[in-house]
């Protein structure tokens, strides 16, 4: 196997075709070997990773913690639902829906952005954590005096995306291929997802991503060579908004559904969690993180048909196993892999680099004393 | 080039600089020195940006520059290194000095994404030009190591090289030699008369005197955060006031 690996590392051309064949087959085999339903957790999973990669902007490349980034994946959601919905009367087509929701998040960005920009570490995360609880709670209660929100029973029968004549709300045919509703989403998640990966790549090896990371290691020297810090940040800020808000817009159109519970500070956190758990900065692992805490959890509910099956009841509910596998999941990571699952190459140097000249200075002391 | 006019700094009660004034002249290597404490670096703060000033004026090529922010100082044509040398360390040393090109650059975000023929050009210019200083101030060829990982005086020489990169008129030294050997220091020299040479104005904050008094065109000795003499060194080293500051008050 590792012969195989190492062959296709030599032949890029190959290996990412059989990478291409893959994704455009894994729903099938998905579908077909655990379920229909998988195919969802499958379009989640691009989902997520469009989200982790936004986040990852912020806090991967400028180094800003935020703990409010559901807020942005929220305002997407929301304003897709106002523009496609009956709740309005509006009917406005994806392609305006979606940019529409991708700036709205990306002002709120900059919004949030500016009044924190003073703030570091620790503090910047308590104040984000608080704007998006702010969000959330207003989006909440504006269903009184004028109905915007519709409140807790949020908003409903959201347009599906229409390409065409095609609705990716309802199964299609193409080329003689049964296609469902999670099938066609499935693709359209893939692409954008691609078009993620590409920006996100391309921002981080460019004078703006060589900006972001001058001001992670050093504010005050980064603004000592010329970089606007003020600017730059907000440009995170923005930057990672706009992803969250754009994949807020297919999560209202791909559910159908919204309300504010689908965007509480446990969500923020899981988001998070992707990066830390991926390896923060580092696109594959950010992916990988995503991918990892969308499906672990849907395996966990096999748990519960387990015990059901052997002692006939439910003993230990699968989501508070969730969540205690994923607190011991964060210890053993936080002691093993500091860095990530797969860690960027500065990160991975952030964590070790200063153990391993403690080390080595620790053997030429030695090498003195012999 | 530079002018400082009666420039005060105060910390709650505490006086770091009061009514210092200087003026830096274009093509001179200018130095600063003092005993400990003085104010030498709180007075680069303030010209850099770093530090608002209480009172006074600082003036930049004809500009009022006191409190304004640290970009547009470098954009103005002054840059800096820093007493404690502030890399990014995790970045590799080309890489800093890249970032040193951002304020002579202009790709945004949508040039980084589409990465037309324009942001190309920058992007190759931007990595050639990192090169060509590193090899200036010595370090050809270390693009590669990371910039936390270079031997000390090649991180003095990689920060000189990534103030370089924003291309300044007058170019702030924080105790460029502090912790060299006295080859180092011979080469560090050197590298300074290269750089007036290339018509940049240097400004020096440094304990060698001996460096200094065979460097600088001019001086100027800080104690206590006041001015107390300047002139060529030769004339500020008989001092006696200079003496005082140095070796405390006459026995």
């Amino acid at each position: 196997m590792p012969a195989a690996l190492r062959w296709l590392r030599h032949n890029p051309r190959i290996a990412f075709g059989l990478l291409a064949v893959l994704l455009v087959a894994l729903p099938f085999l998905v579908g077909a070997g655990l379920g229909r339903s998988w195919v969802r957790v499958l379009d989640f999973a691009l989902l997520y990773a469009m989200l982790a990669l936004g986040l990852n902007i912020v806090v991967g490349y400028a180094g800003l913690l935020d703990l409010g980034y559901i807020a942005f994946y929220a305002l997407g959601a929301y304003l897709y639902a106002w523009l496609g919905s009956p709740h309005f009367g509006l009917h406005l087509p994806f392609w305006l829906a979606l940019p529409l929701g991708a700036m709205l998040a990306g002002l709120f960005g900059v919004l949030l952005g500016a009044p924190t920009l003073r703030l570091r570490g620790d503090y910047l995360a308590i104040v984000t954590l608080g704007f998006g609880e702010i969000i959330r709670i207003f989006l909440n209660n504006l269903d009184a005096p004028v109905n915007i929100t519709n409140g807790p029973q949020g908003i409903n029968l959201i347009d599906p995306i229409h390409i065409g004549g095609l609705s990716l709300g309802q199964t299609a045919h193409v080329f003689g291929i049964q296609l469902s509703s999670p099938h066609l989403y499935y693709y359209l998640f893939l692409v954008l997802t691609l078009a993620t990966i590409l920006v996100a790549m391309r921002l981080q090896d460019s004078r703006i991503g060589r900006a972001w990371a001058a001001i992670r290691e050093d504010e005050v020297a980064a603004a000592a060579m010329g970089i606007n810090t003020r600017n730059i940040k907000l440009l995170a800020f923005a930057m990672g908004a706009m992803f969250g808000g754009l994949a807020g817009g297919l999560f209202a159109a791909f559910q159908g559904f919204i309300s504010p519970e689908s965007f509480n500070l446990m969500e923020s956190i899981m988001i998070l969690c992707m990066i830390v758990l991926g390896g923060m900065g580092n696109i594959p692992g950010v992916i990988l993180g995503a991918v990892l805490l969308t499906v672990l959890p849907e395996a966990l509910r096999y748990i519960g048909d387990w015990q059901r099956a052997m002692i006939g009841h439910v003993a230990v509910d699968p989501n508070d196993l969730r969540m205690l596998l994923f607190g011991l999941a964060m210890v053993v990571m936080m002691l093993y892999r500091p860095a990530g699952l797969i860690p960027s190459r500065q990160r991975k140097r952030e964590f070790t680099a200063e153990d391993s000249v403690a080390e080595q200075e620790q053997a030429s002391l030695y090498d003195a004393k012999a | 080039m530079l002018s400082v006019d009666k420039v005060s700094k105060r910390f709650g009660g505490l006086a770091a600089l009061e009514d210092v004034s200087l003026s830096v002249g274009a093509g001179e290597i200018y130095g600063l020195i003092g005993p400990n404490g003085a104010g030498k670096t709180t007075l680069f703060n303030c010209m850099t940006g770093l530090y608002s000033v209480s009172e006074g004026a600082i003036r930049l090529r004809g500009v009022a520059v006191q409190n304004a922010k640290p970009h547009r100082i470098v954009g103005l044509g002054f840059a800096r290194t820093f007493q404690n040398i502030r890399l990014f360390a995790n970045m590799t040393a080309l890489e800093n000095v890249m970032v040193g090109r951002h304020i002579q650059t202009r790709t945004g975000v949508l040039g980084a994404v589409l990465r037309g023929p324009a942001s190309r050009t920058e992007e190759r210019e931007t990595r050639e030009r990192a090169h060509d200083l590193m090899a200036f101030v010595g370090l050809a060829g270390k693009g590669r190591a990371l910039a936390g990982h270079l031997a000390y005086g090649d991180q003095r020489r990689l920060e000189i090289a990534r103030a370089l990169a924003t291309e300044p008129k007058l170019l702030a030294l924080d105790e460029p030699v502090a912790g060299m050997n006295p080859s180092e220091r011979r080469e560090m020299s050197e590298l300074f008369q290269k750089l007036r040479n290339s018509g940049i104005t240097l400004l020096l904050i440094e304990h060698d005197v001996k460096l200094v008094m065979g460097l600088c065109d001019r001086v100027a000795v800080l104690d206590y955060g006041r001015k107390i003499a300047e002139g060529a060194p030769e004339a500020v080293q008989k001092d006696p006031a200079v003496i005082e500051a140095y070796l405390g008050g006459e026995a």
